[in-house]
């Protein structure tokens, strides 16, 4: 999902070729009639015996890869990922996309060594999921959002939309499971504590009509009849069942929980009540029991009871059973979460490529709510998935594999068309990597095991999954693991050589921003994985000001020409526009932060010909500017609005005042350590006040023109 | 295209089911699904079904309508917060189905015309737009898969849409060459600078067409022409010759436009740049008149092909408002917002702007809803099918209904139904009404009485201002009176699931206001509105509250466990604030912090009666 805008370099003509010959390919019902393209799609109405099989798979497995497609990545154009984002930023940026959308198909691939075969053998599983409302409450979700773009990228790829929402798999998170429960029991609490009725509503109803008298008269009568025919029984044998068969056949007696009980049959809800009610009225010793549909007691039932104790007993007993049916229909409710707790119980090493937000996702979905900061996060992901690879972190720190892409890109296709050409086109004998022994994987479907498999649906989560993991086993061979050399199970998370890749994970692919999730602490992919990345000055957030509300058509070099006037030539180091309304511009020295903010202040304040005539018109125009420092950008980022303009989200966000001035220096020194906790790298902490008094203007002789321009870099930051 | 509705009609035997039972007795019902593939076609046919038709219905399939209980439109609302609830829900959500079906009665019998358009918003031109994501409320998918909507097909296949302002806004980068029809230049007054510039030009058009004309005499050597056509600037335009005249303001757009109405036999094409300003003026010249309206209708179908590719199915809502025909809905208010949302402009911020700038689009609105009301206030019917059995029981009013597209056995389309019981029962209503649908169009000044009580009055459950009913007076069934917001008091922080009843209980004989009769409803899971039919017990109330002056040690309790009560002046600045918040009760914090804040306290002395109606309060065991 991350990958939308990639050209994907998989042997183009050949995927074209197939998709002609299976155009459909991608609906489940055709997958029979093109056997070895199948892809274990699994729906509701057969999960349960597929992820019986997916818990052998996953606890023999080595290591199992997963991918997943979402409804939608961003929520508005600003909240795309930007090279001005800072670690804490870019988490709520994830945070947020992870909570507005939903995902609609998962991908899981367990793969395991076979020594014998000298190959992995794979099994992709496609799990289409929708957050349907299973039990009463809250559900999943009550809504989600849905980006167009990406629902549109889906279709291009054929996915199947009526397979998700009419037969996807539905789920409940830990925590909306455990409130369900404890909702459950709150109610079975209050329920003892106010009466023994399983009706409420019994008491409301009263006899009015002239037939409910009657009926209930006749019912008193003849309940009255069976309860002595019952006792006359135990002494003197049936005599009820031969007397009253003919005459009141609505009534049967049957036995419930090792009880005489009388069955009510064909009887309005109305009749029913009323019979409630006289029992309640005229029987001491008989019960009313009834629950619609549930498994303990179908029918409604007159319960005869030795004595008060065994009607309390009974009256436990059948809440004993209410309970547990509701608690199996929350257990049930669980859904696809089994296999993501399989994969957690597993302790399984988890690949995934470029998968930061897709495990975001997973813990919204799976687990709870998403922590309010990245350290929080991290360390609670840590507890349920203990081993994450990055396969993007691993092939960014190649340079044999960089030098083969030419910088191109590092997506997953691309990466699986160079790394595993023997599976991505097995008819292409390949010269590339010669020197490089291929992994032999073998994918099994069902009972069927193929060498070449290759089911050419591109972007489909269970197709990703197995691309991202024959991806991550030829990363491993290249960094010399030898999987030959080890009795199966192979041990990869305990691997030396792989430890530097374990828990490393893409913050931001944009910003090369890679976080370790033991620690939470960022380091700047050292390798430069992006030849953007040298393109930008370095960033210091404390040097920011945002600026929003701008007169329409402001060019960012407009803005620096008008910046430059005041502060001087050199004072601003670049100017990015976040979104036709809003642009950050950075300064060279921070104290321009504060200069700007209170120069814009005043003059703002005395609206008189200097202010008119003031350099600074030009971006004032209108009266509507408004500006504050970068950590207003947090602050808008972490707001659950999203409004497709920024000038509109500030707005919705509540901002009132039109120029925010920064706090005195102590504060400002505070923001800056607790920033600089992400930030632990060097080049950061340059940040500081301290440095920059001592005038580090060493950042200052940037180009800056050929950002100037650079509006909404879409796609690059959308590649996986 | 086919095989995807393969998979969900096998799966799914209770829409197969559905569609039987509707086959049965609504066999000749069947609604024209229209997807892009089909578009440009039934575009063509409704155009002249809505020329030849009286009325058109309209009915639309939304993604959702609110992301929380209590932002719904309720019965405590007034019109403006119900304004306010269905613009968020308008910007929030998305139409995926639009049915039209422009329809007329002829004695007593219904001639419809029902069409679904089947919507996604999707970026055809690459701009951004219509829209960049939207929101799905879950219960109403649900809903729609359950009549078996086909999703593949909506999104793979549906038509998109661009509203007008969008349109305008995006027209730099739509950007297409047009014969734009550009006024007569503002002043008359040329300078000397003008009239040198369109001296040159029209020279140099002479002598090309001139030259043109020539060559179809005389052939001539083949790098000669070549030249030519260098030298002067000649091109060709299709197969006819053509002159570029490169411009490099407005004004002499005008000019070039003006002098060349001098040549009988050139078309001038306006030449666009990137950000909406004209470049150049093509000049192509003609053999003859009928030559001329050739091209001239050319350029015309070009136009309307590039406005169906830009407007996609927005040219339809053009197409039924310059019609001017009345529009018949259900649920206007809802329906009108998104349809202002998503076709025409983004919605304005208070009711009052809304109603006259969409009047100016849609002079006549008729929501069957209203007409509904005029005939039996006392029945609480809010639904489609609930409305027509209800006449059909209570009423003779026989219509005899004529689709225009037959049904083939097996190809029954359900999906727009609403449109065509939208139809049928505004027959019925008019038959009852005793009101003649067909000298309706004639003259609308001449309506009815009871049509023009409830012609543009958007509905809700509410009553818009211009109501003439005092306060106070029981008009309506035991359960819906009349009250000013004045006398309604926000109570929220209350325990979570509590119950009208139990609450009310709680409080009465708590103290003196509560000795009086008063009403308890829950908006929320942990909000409830309390109604004093007693006048000013509401302050009162309000005023211990705040004081903290107890009597009671149930209302301690409450107060205690964070409980908190705000008048009604509150709950509307949560709607105008936009505070919408999942709970109620965090959304009435809020808008207590903010006015606490906010010194400016005016007040504000407008529309403030609502309709009270117990069984139209949320229902929570429903959600």
């Amino acid at each position: 999902m991350k990958k939308y805008f990639l050209v994907r370099a998989m042997t183009e003509a050949q995927a074209r070729n197939r998709n002609q010959l299976f155009p459909f390919n991608r609906s489940l019902c055709s997958s029979s009639n093109s056997s070895d393209l199948a892809l274990k799609n699994v729906t509701k109405s057969n999960f349960e015996p597929a992820l019986a099989e997916l818990r052998i798979h996953v606890r023999e497995a080595d290591f199992v890869s997963f991918d997943l497609e979402m409804t939608g990545v961003t929520s508005a154009p600003w909240r795309e990922s930007f090279e001005f984002d800072r670690a804490d930023v870019q988490y709520l940026k994830v945070k947020d996309s992870a909570e507005k959308f939903v995902v609609v198909q998962f991908g899981v691939c367990p793969f395991r060594w076979d020594s014998k075969n000298r190959s992995f053998i794979a099994h992709p599983h496609n799990f289409y999921v929708f957050p349907r409302q299973e039990i009463p409450g809250d559900g999943p979700s009550y809504e989600f959002s849905c980006q167009t773009t990406s629902l549109d990228f889906l279709a291009k790829y054929r996915f199947d939309f009526n397979a998700c929402i009419y037969e996807g798999i539905s789920y409940l998170s830990r925590s909306q499971e455990e409130e369900a429960l404890r909702r459950l029991n709150s109610v079975c609490n209050d329920e003892s504590s106010e009466s023994l009725s399983s009706s409420k509503s019994v008491a409301d109803t009263q006899l009015v009509r002239m037939a409910d008298i009657l009926f209930a008269e006749r019912m008193v009568n003849k309940i009255g009849e069976w309860r002595a025919g019952l006792l006359r029984d135990t002494n003197e044998g049936s005599e009820f069942q031969g007397s009253s068969n003919d005459t009141v056949q609505k009534l049967q007696t049957t036995f419930f929980k090792m009880r005489p009980a009388l069955v009510l049959n064909a009887l309005t809800s109305r009749q029913l009540r009323l019979i409630e009610l006289v029992i309640k009225k005229h029987f001491e010793d008989l019960v009313y029991v009834h629950a619609t549909g549930e498994i303990s007691c179908p029918q409604p039932l007159v319960v005869y009871t030795d004595s008060t104790t065994d009607r309390d007993l009974l009256m436990r007993e059948i809440k004993h059973c209410h309970k547990k049916e509701a608690v199996t229909k929350i257990k049930a409710a669980v859904g696809f979460r089994h296999v993501i707790d399989l994969l957690s119980t597993e302790r399984k090493l988890i690949v995934g490529h470029n998968c930061f937000l897709d495990i975001a996702h997973i813990y919204d979905k799976f687990v709870g709510p998403l922590p309010l900061t990245v350290e929080e996060y991290v360390s609670e992901v840590q507890k349920h998935f203990p081993y994450i690879v990055d396969t993007k972190v691993m092939l960014n720190s190649d340079s044999s594999f960089l030098h083969l892409v030419k910088k191109g890109s590092t997506s997953l296709s691309k990466a699986f068309t160079l790394l595993c050409p023997q599976i991505a086109s097995p008819s292409v004998s390949s010269i590339v990597l010669a020197d490089n022994p291929h992994i032999k994987v073998e994918v099994q479907v069902g009972d069927k095991r193929f060498s070449n498999w290759n089911s050419g649906a591109k972007h489909e989560a269970g197709y990703d999954a197995f691309m991202t993991g024959c991806v991550f086993a030829q990363a491993c061979t290249r960094l010399g693991i030898d999987f030959n050399l080890h009795a199966p199970p192979v041990d990869l998370v305990h691997n030396e050589k792989l430890q530097k890749y374990i828990n490393h994970l893409y913050l931001s692919w944009i910003n090369g921003d890679v976080i370790d999730l033991r620690t939470g602490k960022c380091a700047t992919d050292s390798l430069g994985s992006t030849n953007l990345k040298n393109r930008y000055p370095k960033i210091l957030f404390s040097n920011i000001v945002i600026l929003w509300d701008l007169p329409s058509k402001l060019k960012a070099r407009e803005i620096k020409e008008c910046m430059s006037k005041v502060f001087g030539s050199d004072s601003v180091t670049s100017v990015f526009h976040l979104d036709e309304t809003a642009a950050f511009v950075q300064f060279s020295r921070q104290e321009f932060v504060s200069c700007f903010l209170e120069l814009k202040d005043t003059l703002e304040q005395k609206y008189d010909p200097i202010s008119v005539l003031h350099p600074l018109s030009k971006i004032l125009e209108g009266g509507r500017t408004r500006a504050a420092s970068y950590e207003l950008y947090k602050e808008i980022c972490s707001s659950p609005i999203s409004e497709v303009l920024f000038s509109n989200q500030a707005e919705a966000v509540g901002i009132e005042w039109r120029t925010r001035l920064l706090e005195p220096v102590v504060e400002v020194e505070k923001q800056e350590d607790k920033a600089s906790t992400f930030s632990q790298d060097q080049d950061r902490k340059e940040t500081s006040p301290i440095n920059n008094a001592a005038g580090t203007l060493s950042c200052c002789h940037f180009p800056t023109d050929e950002l100037v321009d650079s509006f909404y870099p879409v796609q690059a930051q959308l590649s996986k | 295209m086919v095989h995807k509705r393969f998979f969900c009609s096998k799966i799914f035997p209770n829409a197969a089911d559905h569609h039987f039972r509707l086959r049965h007795h609504q066999n000749k019902w069947l609604i024209k699904q229209v997807t892009k593939s089909n578009f440009s076609e039934a575009l063509g046919e409704i155009r002249t079904h809505v020329s030849n038709s009286d009325f058109i219905a309209v009915s639309l399939q939304q993604t959702g309508a609110y992301s929380a209980p209590w932002q719904r439109v309720l019965p405590i609302d007034t019109a403006e917060t119900a304004y306010l609830k269905a613009k968020r829900a308008a910007e929030r959500f998305q139409v995926l189905q639009f049915a039209v079906c422009p329809f007329s009665v002829k004695a007593s019998k219904l001639i419809a015309h029902p069409y679904n358009f089947h919507l996604f918003p999707r970026d055809e031109l690459k701009i951004a737009m219509p829209s960049y994501s939207f929101s799905c409320q879950l219960s109403y998918l649900t809903t729609m898969a359950r009549e078996g909507f086909d999703f593949n097909a909506c999104i793979y296949d549906g038509i998109s849409y661009l509203s007008r302002a969008q349109e305008l806004a995006a027209a730099d980068r739509i950007g297409h060459s047009s014969p734009i029809s550009y006024g007569v230049p503002s002043s008359s007054a040329n300078s000397v600078a003008d009239s040198v510039f369109t001296e040159r030009t029209k020279s140099r058009v002479r002598h090309w067409v001139n030259a043109c004309k020539d060559s179809n005499k005389k052939t001539e050597d083949a790098l000669i022409s070549t030249l030519r056509k260098l030298v002067s600037g000649s091109e060709l335009y299709g197969s006819r010759p053509c002159l570029i005249i490169n411009v490099c303001s407005e004004r002499q757009v005008q000019l070039v436009l003006e002098m060349l109405k001098e040549f009988v036999d050139v078309v001038p094409i306006v030449v666009p740049a990137r950000g909406g300003e004209v470049q150049a003026i093509r000049v192509v010249l003609t053999s003859s008149e009928e030559d001329k309206n050739l091209l001239e209708k050319e350029l015309q179908d070009m136009e309307e092909e590039h406005n169906k590719r830009v407007r996609g199915f927005r040219e339809v809502i053009d197409l039924i408002s310059t019609s001017q025909k009345p529009v018949v809905a259900h649920n206007s208010l809802n329906d009108f917002t998104f349809i202002y949302s998503k076709f025409l402009a983004p919605l304005p911020s208070t009711m009052d702007e809304f109603r006259s700038s969409l009047l100016l689009v849609f002079p006549h609105i008729l929501d069957v809803d209203h007409l509904m009301k005029a005939i039996g206030p006392f029945e609480k019917v809010n639904n489609l099918p609930a409305s027509i059995s209800y006449l059909r029981r209570k009423f003779f009013a026989p219509i005899d209904m004529e689709v225009s597209h037959r049904a083939e056995a097996d190809n029954v389309q359900i999906h727009g139904r609403n449109v065509l019981r939208i139809s049928e029962l505004f027959a019925k209503l008019c038959s009852v009404l005793k009101i003649n649908p067909e000298t309706f169009e004639d003259d609308y000044s001449r309506l009815s009485y009871a049509l023009q009580c409830h012609a543009n009055t958007l509905n809700p459950s509410l009553t818009s201002s211009e109501d003439p009913i005092d306060e106070d007076v029981r008009i309506w069934n035991k359960n819906s009176r009349r009250i000013s917001i004045d006398n309604l008091v926000l109570l929220w922080g209350l325990e979570i699931g509590i119950s009208a009843a139990k609450l009310k209980a709680l409080l009465h004989g708590s103290h003196e206001v509560f000795s009086k009769e008063f009403d308890v409803q829950m908006v929320d899971k942990n909000c409830a509105v309390i109604v004093f039919w007693t006048p000013g017990f509401s302050d009162r109330f309000l005023k211990i509250m705040d004081s903290g002056e107890i009597f009671c040690e149930s209302l301690k309790d409450m107060i205690s466990e964070g409980s908190a009560a705000a008048s009604y002046k509150t709950y509307r600045s949560v709607c105008k604030l936009g505070l919408w918040e999942a709970d109620l009760a965090d959304a009435l914090d809020k808008a207590l912090e903010k006015s606490k804040r906010l010194t400016e306290a005016k007040s504000e002395e407008d529309l403030s009666v609502i309709d009270w109606n117990n069984d139209k309060m949320i229902n929570l065991d429903d959600l």
